[in-house]
């Protein structure tokens, strides 16, 4: 280190930063928003916004600290995390099947893509409107949009996933013996199967917003009502906090579900399309 | 050539035509009633009647501004900031878990708190689009930056590219498809999030539409209004996206995988 070129105590930080970082991954997923938090919490003590609508860390994690007591917040929680595990589960149950039909028989292709393309184009939140005539304000609405959401994203790829396992498998597994069936449950589906998890993460993704949609909507329970009610109360602590519990939440989906089951399906299975 | 695409087209819509058929017998067949599901031709006739007294032409010229005003910011300010984070790979390994986090709420989540901030109206709304469009462009152009392999950069420096002409040459074309993806994905929640919010906080625009349509009960209209939405989609996604994003990767696909 030579005395001419001055290292300044942010340097030291950034490159203890990347050191450290380099050692232990988990430190760089958690590091990037301390500066975040610390000029949110400095804006806010600022009082460049009045903090009514401009509330810091501190009131939100208060305010997360009331809502856990009194229970509120567990209970909302657990609402939307039933209704978007519903609403999946329903939508790949229905969207899985539909898609190797579509992709393996040419009839079922040329009969049903044109509909499945307009109606994936309609979009879910547009069905609210009807949904909430036909069904009310109620569970069945808002899971009815998650299924729909979910549904078109794993069908469209469950046929790409379909349409990409070579042929010379299909008729290497007819040859030896194998049962049409066989076939579809040995070849086809494990074949297609990264392309169904792309899928069920684009259909995640849209699914998650059109749940928080639908709760704000709808209006009964949920971490979209709650921040859509904090709105009515003018409550920006509560809203603020919604929007980091539901953030956290998808890093907890992301993180511990999808992509261990990604990687596992592309670690068993990933050679197959190739 | 020209009769394949006739046949094609054909083939398309063949299917559609016989869903219409369908609708009409089975609204006519269990006497569905008006307040459930609309028979077509109340449909038509409500297309007519809002075309007529300009309300329909109203409510889609005040989305598709929305829109477009939104997702042009956004894309004007994701791009150089995108690139920006992604020059340094320390910075952009810094900056990447806030992007994931940002655009995951993207959109729709923000609903609440833009209609407090701005008030109800066209404000919360395009803010809602630009932010739904911002964070995924900005996170997808930083992946793209990332994925440019070092060796392209070095090579065009040592050939005595300028700053500039690295940033011209090099990173924008290598991370265009990426953020060409990018602003698929955004639209996708940006049109989504125009919907949601316009149910929500404004008197005018396609989702308020439908909402009004609910509070009467009147069927024909929001199933118009979905149909308009359908539609105008499907004319946004093949007209402008598709082309595009089939244009730059048959034009600079090839720069990312050398």
């Amino acid at each position: 280190m030579s005395a001419a070129v001055a290292i300044s105590p942010w340097q030291r930080l950034w490159g203890a930063y990347v050191r450290g970082s380099a050692r232990h991954p988990a430190l760089a997923s958690l590091v990037p928003f301390v500066p975040v938090i610390v000029l949110w919490a400095a804006v806010a003590r600022s009082g460049i916004f009045p903090p009514v609508f401009f509330p810091g860390p501190v009131e939100v994690l208060r305010k997360f600290d009331t809502l856990m007591a009194n229970g509120i917040l567990p209970a909302y929680l657990e609402d939307s995390v039933v209704r978007l595990a519903a609403g999946t589960a329903t939508g790949l149950a229905l969207g899985i099947p539909l898609g190797l039909l579509i992709g393996m028989s040419d009839r079922a292709h040329r009969a049903l893509w044109p509909a499945l393309l307009f109606f994936q184009a309609i979009g879910d939140i547009a069905w609210l409107p009807i949904l909430l005539i036909w069904f009310g304000f109620g569970l069945t609405t808002m899971i009815f949009v998650i299924v729909y959401t979910v549904l078109f994203p794993v069908v469209l790829n469950t046929v790409l996933g379909v349409r990409s396992v070579p042929l010379e498998l299909h008729r290497a597994a007819l040859s030896l013996g194998a049962s049409k069936a066989r076939v579809v449950w040995e070849v086809v589906l494990p074949g297609a199967l990264p392309n169904i998890m792309t899928g069920l993460r684009n259909g995640l993704g849209f699914g998650w917003r059109a749940l928080i949609a639908a709760e704000i909507i709808v209006g009964t329970s949920g971490i979209g009502f709650l921040m859509f009610d904090a709105r009515r109360a003018g409550s920006v602590v509560e809203i603020m906090l919604g929007m980091i519990v539901l953030g956290v939440l998808w890093y907890i989906v992301d993180g511990w579900v999808l992509a261990p089951i990604e990687r596992a399906t592309g670690e068993r299975w990933g050679l197959v399309t190739r | 050539m020209r009769a394949g695409r006739i046949a094609s087209a054909a083939a398309f819509t063949l299917p559609l035509l016989a869903l219409l058929v369908l609708w009409e017998v089975v609204v006519r067949a269990f006497d569905v009633s008006p307040r459930v599901f609309p028979a077509i031709e109340p449909v038509v006739k409500a297309g007519i009647d809002s075309i007529a007294d300009g309300s329909l032409i109203r409510h889609i010229g005040a989305s598709l501004v929305r829109i477009a005003l939104g997702t042009s910011i956004g894309i004007l300010v994701a791009v150089p900031l995108g690139i920006a984070m992604g020059t340094n790979r320390a910075v952009s390994a810094f900056f990447t878990p806030l992007l994931r986090f940002f655009s995951v709420l993207a959109g729709i989540a923000w609903i609440p708190i833009a209609t407090l901030w701005f008030g109800y109206g066209f404000g919360a709304i395009t803010f809602v689009i630009f932010n739904a469009v911002f964070f995924v462009v900005a996170y997808n152009t930083l992946l793209g930056v990332t994925g440019i392999a070092m060796p392209l950069r070095h090579a065009a420096l040592s050939l005595g590219a300028t700053r500039r002409q690295l940033l011209t040459e090099v990173l924008l074309p290598g991370a265009l498809p990426n953020i060409v993806t990018g602003i698929r994905t955004g639209l996708g929640f940006a049109w989504r999030g125009l919907i949601a919010a316009e149910m929500i906080a404004t008197d005018v625009g396609l989702g308020y539409m439908l909402f009004v349509a609910r509070d009467f009960y009147r069927t024909e209209v929001i199933v118009l209004g979905m149909i308009v939405i359908g539609a105008l989609w499907l004319l946004i996604d093949r007209l402008l996206l598709a082309p595009l994003e089939r244009a730059t990767i048959e034009r600079w696909g090839l720069v990312r995988a050398a």
